[in-house]
């Protein structure tokens, strides 16, 4: 599904990705974990082209990034910490608006799907508010529904939670808990442990630019091999 | 006096079509003008955007009398004759559209970068961007800025009064002149008033309007 070999980014002086090499399978949930500063969104956004590489080979379902980006990074969605909603459009108008602009479908069929999407994740009574009328945890569950209307392959969650008041996190996290039970393949950037262990089925383990363990959650929250992982990880249950 | 008042009203209001005629070319033109500077201001093409801070620094810069005597006195010296109105058109849309430039820039830079990023994850090109999603959202945030210059262009349009053109204050000082009397002068302030209040409250409206999503 996804394919990553030898990735390097800088920003500046700064590297940032370190010669970043791995494989997703179809349907796999990853979560990614580690230190702030340690890559992990930078890496995200490299996937679907909001940052470029500098080098390495990015395939998404076989199709080289470098050959036609805009191809491969359209089965993919990606939802962001600070929710990203159009302000100036109804949560339906933020759903069917790249439908109907970017694939050119039907303004009926996109509301049905949006209708549905919005019943999935529970906000079917929010149709017509606008993004400054929710809470935070709404408008990030508006804005991966948003994302699930493109019916992306893979969905990316860059700290989907990390800007919410610690009552809201429960609801985005029930809505990401689902979707990895449809076997949509995703990969998340998180900080919150008991999710990464729970939904997972790998969790990569990111410091200094580079995926120093790539393995089953068990493995990394029960047994933690490495003593830089054992040192972030009693790190962060301490703050919890 | 009342029969005064209304004769001399309609010689004013016959004045006024010239400056309605002004005020519309220079509004339509000037605010597209405005939206192709603003775009070429922030291309990131260095040679387009050092044109374009020329432009608005001369134009911001000095004054719209000096401008509006160099269109109409200045450029015949050149071997370009204007006739009055062509000329006035020609300097307000340029002097205006150098504001607007200026203002409308300041809007699209205003805009989150996460609206773009957002926008291009779901697979939108940059024209859909714009037009769709960082255009839209600045309108709301310009709105008090262009407000501003709406008014001020009523009142900048008297300025065409110098270089002969029959407007809205010439008819007045016409009249004036002509009947040694100085209520021209209080229809043409009452006229200009009007005209104003119009422009504040459909302003004021569209500010409603979008004020509904924040």
């Amino acid at each position: 599904m996804i394919k990553a070999k030898d990735i390097y980014k800088s920003f500046g002086e700064l590297e940032v990705l370190s010669g970043i090499s791995f494989e997703v399978e179809q349907g796999e949930a990853i979560s990614i974990i580690g230190p702030s500063g340690s890559g992990k969104s930078t890496l995200l956004r490299s996937l679907i082209g909001l940052e470029e590489i500098n080098s390495g080979e990015l395939y998404i379902e076989g199709i080289s990034v470098r050959e036609s980006g805009k191809k491969a990074y359209q089965k993919m969605g990606m939802v962001f910490q600070g929710f990203n909603l159009f302000p100036h459009k109804t949560v339906m108008g933020n759903l069917i608006e790249a439908p109907l602009v970017v694939k050119g479908i039907k303004k009926s069929a996109a509301k049905e799907n949006a209708a549905a999407l919005l019943k999935k994740v529970g906000l079917s009574d929010k149709k017509d508010s606008y993004p400054a009328q929710l809470s935070g945890g709404q408008k990030q569950r508006v804005a991966i529904a948003r994302a699930l209307a493109m019916e992306p392959d893979i969905m990316l969650f860059d700290e989907p939670t990390s800007s919410l008041d610690p009552e809201l996190v429960g609801e985005v996290l029930t809505v990401i808990r689902d979707l990895a039970e449809e076997n949509i393949t995703m990969l998340i950037v998180t900080h919150e442990m008991g999710f990464a262990r729970d939904v997972s089925d790998r969790v990569f383990f990111m410091d200094h630019g580079q995926i120093i363990s790539d393995t089953v959650p068990e493995k990394i929250f029960v047994n933690p091999e490495s003593e830089r992982i054992q040192n972030f990880l009693t790190k962060i249950l301490s703050q919890n | 006096m009342f029969d005064y008042i209304i004769n001399v009203s309609g010689y004013i209001l016959e004045g006024s079509l010239i400056t309605f005629q002004l005020y519309l070319v220079t509004a339509i033109f000037s605010v597209i003008l405005g939206i192709a500077g603003a775009l070429g201001k922030i291309s990131k093409i260095p040679l387009l955007e050092s044109i374009l801070s020329f432009y608005t620094w001369v134009f911001r810069g000095t004054p719209l009398l000096l401008q509006l005597f160099f269109a109409y006195y200045g450029l015949p010296v050149l071997g370009i004759t204007l006739q009055p109105f062509p000329a006035a058109a020609l300097t307000f849309i340029v002097n205006y559209g150098a504001y607007f430039t200026e203002i409308f820039r300041g809007g699209i830079e205003s805009i989150n970068e996460g609206q773009y990023e957002a926008a291009k994850v779901l697979g939108m090109n940059y024209r859909q961007t714009m037009s769709r999603i960082i255009i839209p959202q600045t309108v709301k945030r310009i709105l008090p800025a262009t407000s501003n210059e709406a008014i001020n262009l009523v009142k900048d349009s008297a300025l065409v009064a110098v270089i002969g053109l029959g407007d809205l204050l010439r008819a007045a000082k016409v009249a004036v002149t002509r009947d040694f009397s100085i209520i021209p002068f209080i229809i043409a302030a009452v006229f200009y008033l009007i005209i104003s209040s119009v422009i504040v409250t459909v302003f004021r409206k569209l500010e409603e309007k979008y004020s509904v999503y924040e």
